[in-house]
C-alpha cells in the first residue's frame, strides 16, 4: 500500500487525469498478454500515466525516494510477464507519451516516444519510402518501448535483425530520477561503454527509456511471397539454410511443422497433400524485378533439390495476402486444437534446427503431449507450442517438466531460452542454466550499479 | 437456490467464452471507447479480464464493474479484429444480464425498458414526437427529438441545375418479389423517424406487397440491461405476429441483427425453437432485401453522398456491400475514411456516457466532412440520431436515412 500523502505528491506531478487507483483499474494493469494465470492478481498500488520525461523524472525520484517499485509498460503486450507488476508499487504507463518527435532525413534518424505502436512507426516510414524493418508479430499493437526493452525481433529478422540494430540512442531516466543520454546519430561510437546495447533488452530493470533514436533503412521497391512445402522438415531447413548461403537471402523465411500445416488446413478447410510434412513461407525483397526473378529462381531450384513437393509464387496482392494468412492465422489455428497452447520462444544456432526440432518431438512423445513447432527458421528463432488442458489432472505438472526440457535442449545443441519475447517472470528459473555462474554475478552487479535500490521492475530476469 | 443455478448457468456461458481471449491485445488498435478513453478496464481485453477474475472469485461483483460492462458500445469491431474472435458483446451482454440480477437493474434502463415493451407509450410517444416536430417545439426538444429530414427535402437538394435527368431507360422492375413481405418497424423508426419508415414502406411497395404488421421491440435494448427474460417475452410476440409473412423486411440495423438472432435466443426452448428459427431465416435489412431483388432507383442525381456503416448491420450482419452498391445506382458515392468505426450512438450509450460518445462522434464527423458529401447516409436510426447531431454540430452534410435516398 502506497501512503495517501505520497499518493498527493504522485498526483501533484501528472494531475489527476493520469493517475489510476480504482480498484478496477488496478487489476486491469495486473496482466500482459503472457500464460501466467489471472489470479491471484498481481495488482499496482497505482498506475501513473505521465505524458513527459520531466514528469517520469519527477516520479522516479519519488519512487526512489519512497523505495517503491516501478514497473514500466506499454500496451502491456509482452508475452513473458516482464511489465507485471508481481511486487506492487507503480505502473508507469508510458502510452500517452506517444509521439513521433523527429525524421531528420538526411542521416535517416526518427527519434520517438516510447508509447508509438511500432505499427505507426513503420506506416509512417513507408509513407516516405522509408523502411523500419523490425516487425514483431504483435507490432500493431505492441509499443517501441517494449520493443526495445524486450529487443523484439520477427520474421524479417533473417535479413533485418531484430529491434536492438535499429536503436542509435536513447534517453533513459534512472532509478533516482537523473536522466541519460546515450548514443546518438552517428554510425560510429566507441565512445565509453555502449549503454544504448546494455539498455536493450534490460527489461524495465535498468531505467525507464523516454525517448530513442532510431536507424532507418531506403525501402525496398518490390516485395514477392513464396511457399513451399517439403516433403521432410529437414529438407525445409537444408532449403532455407542454402538459399541464404546462395545470397539469395530471404527477407522473411518462416518454418511450419506438419501439425501447425494441418491446424491451418483444418481450420480454413484446405485440402493438403499427404505428402506434405513442413513448409516455408518466403518473402523476398528488392529494387528491380530482374533481381528478384533471380533470387526466387534460385530458391526454387534449391528447394527442388531439398525435397520440396510444391514451390507455388503469389502473383497479386491477394494470392500474397492468401499465404502470408496462412502463417497469421497459426496461432489461432493451433490454439484451436486444444484447451490450452504454452508457446515457447527458444533461439538455437540456424544449422541446429533439425536436431532442435527432433528433440523437441521427443520430449513431447516422452510426456505424451501434442506439440506443434513453427517459427523464423531463417534466424533459428523456434516457438513450439505445446497443446494441454491445463485443468486436467497432472497435466499442469508434465508440462512445467517438459517446458523445462525444452529449455534443457535448446542450450544443449547451442541455443538460448529465448529469441524475442525475453525472460521476464516466466523463464527466470532457467535463466542461470544460460547464462552460468560468472553470467549471473555480471548481470547482478550491473543491476546493482545502475539500480541499488532494486525498485525497477523488481523480480524480473533474476 | 433457483437463483443460484441461473447464475451458474450465467457465469459458465460467460466463461466458455471470455476463456478464449489470451490478451494480445489486438483489440486495443480498434475499440472505439479505447481510444477516447485510454484505460484498460475500457476495452475489450480488460473487459474480458475483468469478467473472468469475476467468475474465479478473485473479484467481488460492484457498481464500477457492471459500469465497465456497460462502457461498451457492442460494435464487434473487436472480435472482428481478434485472431481468435473471442464475441466480446455476447460476454458483455451476458454479464450485464449477471450483474443486474447480482446488483439490481439501473432505474433509468428499468423504465426504458418498460416503455419500449409496450405499444401503447411508443404511439404515445411517437405522436408527441410527431405533434412536437409540427408545432416548431422539436428544436426545443433536440437532446431527445432528433432532427428528421424528409425525401421531399432529398429531392429539393438534388434539384436544380446539377440533376441529372431521370433515367428512363433503365427497366424498373415491378413487383419483382412475388411473395407477401412484411415490414418491422422498429421503435425508433416509430418514434423519431416516421418520414423515414415512410419512405421505406413506399419503396417496399414498388418491389411487392407489404404488410406492416403490429410489430413488438426486437428486444434488443432489454438484452443490452440485463432483461433477458422480457427480450424472449417480446421475441415471442413478434414470432407471432410475423407468421404469414414470406419475408420480414426491417430499415433497423440493430432490429435486423436482433430478429435475425431469436433462433439462437429460443434455441433451448423447445416450444419456440423451431418457429424462431423459420422467423430468423426470413429477415433481411432494407438494403440487403433491396439489393437482393435488384432494385433500381427512378433516377440518378448528382448529389455526393457517403455511407456510414451501422456496427449492427455491417459486423452484426455482414452487410457491407449491397448499400453502397444501391447508393452508387442512385447518387455520386463517396466512401469515407473508417466508415465502419461506430458511430457512438449505440443504444443508450450516448445517454449512459455523453463525454466518450461526443469524443467518439467528433471523429466521425471530421471522417465525414473530409468526403466533401452533401448527405451521409445510414440504414440504423440509432446511428441516425448521432449523426443528425454531428450534421447539428458541422452544417457541413446532412444525415439521412438510406429509404429516403434510394
Amino acid at each position: 500500500m502506497i501512503d495517501e500523502k505520497v499518493i498527493n505528491e504522485f498526483s501533484q506531478i501528472v494531475g489527476a487525469r493520469g493517475l489510476l487507483n480504482e480498484n478496477l483499474d488496478l487489476f486491469t494493469y495486473s496482466y500482459d498478454a503472457s500464460f501466467l494465470p489471472l489470479l491471484p492478481a498481481a495488482k499496482p498500488d497505482l498506475v501513473l500515466k505521465p505524458q513527459s520525461t520531466q514528469e517520469v523524472a519527477a516520479i522516479m525520484k519519488l519512487a526512489h525516494k519512497y523505495r517503491i517499485p516501478v514497473v514500466a509498460r506499454g500496451l502491456g503486450t509482452g508475452r513473458t510477464g516482464g511489465s507485471v507488476p508481481a511486487e506492487g508499487g507503480l505502473v508507469l504507463c508510458l502510452d500517452e507519451m506517444n509521439q513521433i518527435l523527429e525524421l531528420d532525413d538526411q542521416n535517416l534518424m526518427l527519434t520517438v516516444e516510447p508509447g508509438v505502436k511500432t505499427q505507426d512507426i513503420y506506416q509512417f516510414c513507408a509513407e516516405r519510402g522509408l523502411f523500419y524493418p523490425p516487425d514483431p508479430s504483435s507490432l500493431k499493437q505492441s509499443t517501441i518501448g517494449g520493443n526495445i526493452a524486450e529487443n523484439a525481433g520477427g520474421p524479417r529478422a533473417v535479413k533485418y535483425g531484430v529491434t536492438g540494430d535499429y536503436v542509435m540512442g536513447l534517453e533513459v531516466v534512472l532509478a533516482d530520477g537523473s536522466v541519460l543520454q546515450t548514443g546518438g546519430k552517428m554510425i560510429k561510437n566507441v565512445t565509453g561503454y555502449d549503454l544504448t546495447r546494455l539498455f536493450v533488452g534490460s527489461e524495465g530493470t535498468l531505467g525507464i527509456i523516454t525517448r530513442a533514436i532510431l536507424r532507418l533503412i531506403p525501402m525496398p521497391k518490390i516485395r514477392r511471397t513464396a511457399q513451399a512445402l517439403f516433403d521432410s522438415l529437414d529438407g525445409a531447413c537444408a532449403a532455407v539454410s542454402r538459399s541464404i548461403k546462395s545470397g539469395a537471402i530471404p527477407a522473411a523465411a518462416e518454418l511450419m511443422d506438419q501439425i501447425s500445416i494441418e491446424a491451418v488446413a483444418k481450420f480454413r478447410n484446405i485440402e493438403l497433400d499427404p505428402r506434405v510434412k513442413a513448409g516455408v513461407i518466403f518473402e523476398f525483397d528488392g529494387d528491380s524485378e530482374a533481381g528478384l526473378d533471380a533470387q526466387i529462381g534460385e530458391a526454387e531450384r534449391l528447394c527442388a533439390e531439398c525435397g520440396s513437393v510444391q514451390f507455388r509464387i503469389a502473383k497479386t496482392k491477394e494470392e500474397e495476402d492468401e499465404l502470408w494468412s496462412l502463417r497469421r492465422g497459426m496461432s489461432s489455428a493451433i490454439a484451436a486444437l486444444a484447451a490450452n497452447r504454452i508457446a515457447e520462444d527458444i533461439s538455437v544456432p540456424r544449422a541446429a534446427l533439425p536436431e532442435i526440432v527432433k528433440r523437441l518431438r521427443e520430449i513431447a512423445a516422452r510426456y505424451g503431449l501434442q506439440l506443434a513447432v513453427f517459427g523464423h527458421a531463417g534466424d533459428g528463432n523456434l516457438h513450439p507450442s505445446l497443446l494441454a488442458d491445463l485443468n486436467a489432472p497432472g497435466e499442469k505438472e508434465k508440462v512445467e517438466q517438459a517446458v523445462g526440457e525444452i529449455f534443457q535442449a535448446a542450450l544443449a545443441v547451442g541455443g538460448t531460452l529465448s529469441g524475442e519475447h525475453g525472460i521476464g517472470l516466466t523463464k527466470k528459473d532457467y535463466l542461470a542454466d544460460a547464462l552460468g555462474e560468472t553470467g549471473m554475478a555480471a548481470i547482478r552487479s550491473i543491476k546493482k550499479a545502475l539500480d541499488p535500490a532494486g525498485i525497477l521492475n523488481p523480480g524480473k530476469i533474476f | 437456490m433457483c437463483v443460484n443455478k441461473t447464475e451458474k448457468m450465467s457465469l459458465a456461458k460467460i466463461q466458455a467464452i471470455v476463456n478464449q481471449c489470451d490478451r494480445c491485445g489486438a483489440c486495443l488498435t480498434v475499440c472505439p471507447v479505447y481510444d477516447v478513453a485510454h484505460r484498460e478496464a475500457a476495452v475489450a481485453r480488460g473487459r474480458l479480464a475483468t469478467v473472468r477474475a469475476m467468475a474465479e472469485g478473485g473479484l467481488t461483483p460492484d457498481s464500477k464493474m457492471a459500469e465497465a460492462f456497460e462502457f461498451c458500445l457492442l460494435c464487434k469491431a473487436c472480435t472482428e479484429n481478434c485472431p481468435s474472435k473471442v464475441k466480446t458483446d455476447e460476454a458483455m451482454i451476458e454479464a450485464r444480464q449477471y450483474m443486474a440480477v447480482k446488483l439490481g437493474r439501473r432505474a433509468k434502463h428499468r423504465l426504458l425498458a418498460g416503455f419500449l415493451g409496450n405499444n401503447v407509450l411508443i404511439k404515445l410517444a411517437a405522436g408527441t414526437l410527431k405533434l412536437s416536430k409540427k408545432t416548431g417545439l422539436g428544436g426545443l426538444l433536440r437532446c431527445v427529438v432528433p432532427l428528421e429530414h424528409t425525401k421531399a427535402g432529398y429531392r429539393e437538394m438534388a434539384a436544380g441545375p446539377a440533376a441529372f435527368p431521370a433515367l428512363s431507360n433503365i427497366p424498373h422492375p415491378e413487383r419483382p418479389h412475388p411473395g407477401k413481405i412484411a415490414y418491422f418497424q422498429g421503435c425508433a423508426m416509430k418514434m423519431f423517424f416516421p418520414a423515414a419508415a415512410q419512405a421505406t414502406v413506399k419503396l417496399l411497395s414498388r418491389t411487392a406487397e407489404v404488410t406492416i404488421p403490429e410489430s413488438a421491440c426486437c428486444g434488443m435494448p432489454h438484452l443490452a440491461h440485463g432483461m433477458a427474460d422480457q427480450a424472449q417475452a417480446l421475441a415471442k410476440k413478434n414470432i407471432e405476429a410475423f407468421a404469414d409473412a414470406d419475408r420480414i423486411i426491417t430499415d433497423c440495423a440493430s432490429c435486423g441483427s436482433s430478429l435475425k438472432e431469436y433462433g439462437h435466443r429460443l434455441a433451448a426452448d423447445p416450444q419456440w425453437a423451431a418457429r424462431a428459427q423459420e422467423f430468423s431465416s426470413k429477415v433481411m435489412g432494407l438494403s440487403e432485401y433491396l439489393y437482393d431483388v435488384g432494385y433500381q432507383p427512378k433516377q440518378k442525381n448528382a448529389l455526393r453522398v457517403t455511407y456510414h456503416d451501422p456496427c449492427h448491420l455491417v459486423r452484426g450482419q455482414g452487410i457491407k456491400k449491397q448499400p453502397r452498391d444501391l447508393l452508387q445506382r442512385a447518387a455520386e458515392y463517396v466512401e469515407m475514411p473508417r466508415a465502419d468505426k461506430c458511430c457512438g450512438g449505440a443504444g443508450t450509450f450516448y445517454l449512459d456516457f455523453p463525454e466518450a460518445s461526443r469524443k467518439i462522434l467528433s471523429e466521425k464527423v471530421k471522417n465525414i466532412e473530409s468526403t466533401d458529401a452533401d448527405v451521409v447516409v445510414t440504414e440504423c436510426p440509432a446511428c441516425l440520431m448521432q449523426l443528425a447531431k454531428g450534421e447539428q454540430q458541422s452544417g457541413r452534410f446532412k444525415a439521412m436515412h438510406i429509404s429516403q435516398v434510394l
